[in-house]
């Protein structure tokens, strides 16, 4: 007991010390944006992609993530893959938030609309909706509700690549998947270094969520574990 | 130049209520336990 609780200190350190650097860089992210090149044709307004796309593809990484909770919650009665599974849908609930509101901004600048049935976009949406009709269906679903939810994980996960290939099957509005690959080589390290700390502050969330969901299943436990004994001195 | 600042400012806004939302599931968890403490002390 006494051996761990250097290692349980160093560990809640290196955790504060990851969000702090995170903060800083989540803070540093604008500057770096100010400084990158102004794209021809859009101007100062294209620099929204340095957030935006960012956050699409933490949406992506959050339904994997809470898919692969799911499948483990599902065929191996995992209560931790089932944490993780809600953790992840939270915070695709959240960046789907970010994407649905900084995609529409640009899209008023860029096409004059700030929304259109574009299948990107279209499919982008579905997929929030599928994330918030999971959380939805583990707060409201009754005893069945988790299992249902899971399986609308593996359903949501289905959709990841129809969003992520759509531009380059349909002709629409968005601009495709080669839009990273030919960046001009002044915004690579803009684009890159707000790619890495916006999933640097994802996995920080991530941590931090985790660590209430299980203390709230341990306090669970535990009061089950004193309404027993409670009954039992009756 | 509006519409990045609108757009980088939301992310924040979102993220911080985000926190605060758990900040106070954690206040919830942290009076349950309070609340089972009193439980089970000796003499309750």
């Amino acid at each position: 007991m006494l051996a761990t609780m250097p290692s349980a200190r160093r560990s809640s350190a290196s955790f504060l010390a990851g969000i702090a650097a995170t903060l800083v860089g989540f803070l540093l992210v604008p500057l770096l944006v100010a400084n990158a090149p102004l794209e021809k044709t859009m101007g100062v307004v294209q620099k929204i992609f340095y957030f935006h796309v960012p956050c699409a593809w933490l949406l992506m990484l959050s339904t994997f993530v809470c898919a692969g909770g799911s499948l483990a919650y599902l065929f191996a009665g995992s209560e931790r893959g089932d944490r993780l599974a809600l953790c992840s849908a939270e915070l695709g609930v959240l960046f789907g938030l970010c994407v649905m509101v900084t995609g529409p901004l640009w899209a008023r600048a860029a096409w004059g609309v700030f929304w259109t049935w574009d299948v990107r976009l279209t499919s982008s949406l579905m997929l929030w909706l599928m994330l918030i009709a999971y959380r939805l269906a583990r707060r409201y679903g009754g005893a069945g509700g988790r299992r249902l939810a899971a399986a609308m994980a593996l359903f949501a996960a289905a959709d990841v690549p129809l969003v992520y290939l759509s531009v380059n099957f349909w002709r629409g509005l968005h601009p495709n998947t080669k839009t990273v690959s030919s960046l001009a080589p002044g915004m690579r390290l803009p684009f890159f270094t707000s790619l890495l700390i916006f999933s640097a502050l994802w996995g920080v969330l991530l941590a931090l969520r985790m660590r209430v969901e299980r203390a709230h299943s341990r306090l669970a436990e535990l009061a089950i574990a004193v309404e027993d004994a409670e009954e039992e001195s009756l | 130049m509006t519409y990045v600042a609108l757009a980088y400012g939301f992310i924040w806004v979102a993220v911080f209520v985000y926190v605060a939302l758990v900040g106070r599931r954690v206040a919830r968890i942290n009076a349950e336990i309070e609340d089972l403490r009193q439980r089970v002390k000796p003499g309750a």
